[in-house]
């Protein structure tokens, strides 16, 4: 019965609630009033500082390489090994065939998402270490930052747990914390997903304006 | 009818000498000797023989390249079982037992070290971020490797008649699995660890007659190094114990790179006794460090440690700290601020 309900309408509820959930909050980011008018005479393109300010950001910029290199690193290893973990796990393809695209493709071998999943979570516990011993990220955060962090935390653990892929209670308790996570989401700072390209944006096309490099 | 019952008494003669194996109906038992069934009636080897040395784990021949398949039955894995469910399951649940024990009495007893003066209001770094970040790090992983490690070893005895066998299966599986893959990323902290904090847990002049004085458990508060004794013991435990553990968990998370079971079941062997001694170890540590000493936890989280702690548990390190400080921390008066308690009222 409880199995039937989180892989029955649980999960479309979650699913439905984190789509429109995203949708409403992106929409909302592109409904905010313009600011005033800019009267200045344009020094190069808001568009293309716009657009360079989405790749610039993924590298930190010059005397800040040193001092950001801690999260820089922690950053990139949690990212980049959850990004792999979701889309090349060979469980995680069989359930988006099953229920979202019904188009395969080729999953890492087991040692290869075993490696993104620890770096995945090194970087993950790295991050959350950073942020309750910096004196500065200890102010800086709240309430928000830590559920986003321990339910990104939980659903990887219970997604490491249920690996061997051989018990179905392991397996419904990975889904149950996904579907927590996906309806936490869009009223979060995880939104953050879709809202850098945003900010990036924005930032860019004002730097830009001014003909500086965002 | 004579010769009726002569007949059978012929027959049951004759019966009796094919039974036996004597005409004078001899029918001392004939025991093997040497393995030998008796007559060699069934060859030079009998089968109990050939059975017996399979079960003390003869090595047979395959042409295959699994050579672990040449033997039928691993004599050694009972004795590993033995061992491990017997003495490393008792003396290791024990020590973790005993280890809570003298905590809780020593806090009984003792109760928790206060700053005798108080607290200062000015503070002294302790800790750089990389040492807090990396201790945590390790300590997290620890923590996770420690109470998947537990379970896996106690879980028959604790989770199983509490929970059932069923939970109890769920339980170890996903304890296994977690424990596997958190095992490499542990040891990458531990290194790391090890390396930063080295430096100060050398032997210095001194450390003995910290331990020789009573240590923490005395009235007196004798002057120590960064680390006392009791922290550098807990330091080389870590450096000896999680490299040990380090090491014979990698065995045992690439089993395939091993034909012999007997290196695995000893590596099992040194890594749930290195295990169980650090976490009793641990015990203390986590209770020293976060309530059993007042205001050490500071250290460890703000980076910095007020100097009256400083310099009633760490008073050589102190005065050197002291002594080459260039300023006053930035700051530091009205984070130290934050912590005070507030001033009673008039």
């Amino acid at each position: 019965m409880f199995v039937e309900f989180v892989e029955g309408p649980l999960w479309y509820f979650s699913a439905a609630v984190f789509v429109l959930g995203v949708i409403w909050r992106l929409s909302g980011i592109l409904r905010l009033r313009r600011r005033k008018k800019d009267l200045s005479i344009p020094r190069a393109s808001a568009a293309v500082g716009a657009l360079k300010a989405q790749f610039l950001h993924f590298v930190p910029h010059g005397g800040f390489t040193f001092r950001t290199l801690y999260h820089l690193v922690a950053g990139y290893a949690f990212h980049l090994g959850l990004f792999v973990l979701v889309l090349w796990a060979a469980p995680h393809i069989k359930f988006i065939e099953a229920n979202i695209v019904a188009v395969p493709w080729e999953p890492l071998p087991r040692w290869g998402f075993i490696i993104a999943a620890q770096f995945a979570f090194a970087g993950l516990m790295l991050l959350w270490v950073r942020r309750i011993s910096d004196p500065v990220m200890i102010k800086l955060s709240d309430r928000d930052d830590h559920v986003s962090a321990w339910l990104t935390f939980g659903v990887m653990l219970t997604g490491c747990m249920a690996l061997q892929e051989s018990v179905q209670a392991l397996r419904v308790l990975h889904m149950m914390f996904v579907e927590i996570w996906l309806l936490y989401f869009p009223f979060s700072r995880l939104m953050h997903a879709f809202t850098f390209a945003f900010s990036r944006g924005y930032t860019g096309a004002l730097f830009g304006r001014r003909g500086v490099v965002p | 009818m004579l010769g009726f019952v002569a007949v059978v008494a012929v027959i049951a003669y004759a019966a009796l000498v094919g039974v036996t194996g004597s005409l004078n109906l001899d029918i001392a038992a004939q025991a093997q000797e040497n393995g030998n069934v008796p007559g060699h009636a069934l060859g030079n080897v009998s089968d109990s023989d050939v059975w017996r040395q399979i079960r003390r784990g003869e090595v047979g021949k395959v042409s295959i390249p699994d050579l672990k398949s040449a033997v039928l039955i691993n004599a050694e894995g009972s004795a590993w079982r033995a061992a491990r469910n017997g003495p490393i399951s008792f003396w290791g649940g024990l020590v973790i037992a005993a280890s809570l024990a003298f905590i809780i009495l020593f806090n009984v007893i003792h109760g928790r070290i206060v700053l005798r003066r108080g607290r200062s209001g000015e503070v002294i770094p302790r800790f750089s971020q990389a040492e807090r970040w990396v201790h945590w790090f390790a300590a997290g992983t620890f923590i996770l490797l420690g109470l998947t490690g537990l379970a896996l070893i106690f879980g028959r005895y604790v989770l199983k008649p509490l929970f059932g066998p069923d939970v109890f299966a769920i339980i170890a599986n996903a304890s296994l699995q977690s424990h596997n893959l958190f095992g490499p990323i542990f040891i990458v902290a531990l290194v790391i660890l090890l390396g930063l904090y080295m430096r100060d847990n050398l032997w210095q002049n001194g450390d003995l007659s910290w331990a020789l004085k009573g240590g923490f458990i005395g009235d007196s508060h004798p002057k120590s190094w960064k680390y006392n004794l009791g922290e550098k013991a807990w330091y080389w435990a870590l450096f000896f114990g999680g490299l040990a553990l380090a090491g014979t968990g990698l065995l045992l998370e690439f089993p395939w790179l091993f034909d012999r079971l007997s290196v695995l079941q000893l590596a099992h062997v040194i890594h749930a006794i290195s295990a169980l001694g650090l976490i009793a170890f641990s015990v203390g540590h986590i209770y020293l460090g976060v309530w059993g000493v007042e205001a050490s936890l500071d250290g460890m989280t703000k980076g910095y440690v007020d100097v009256n702690w400083a310099k009633e548990h760490h008073g050589w390190w102190a005065d050197e700290v002291l002594e080459n400080r260039p300023a006053v921390v930035e700051g530091a008066a009205e984070a130290a601020a934050e912590d005070a308690p507030p001033a009673p009222a008039e």
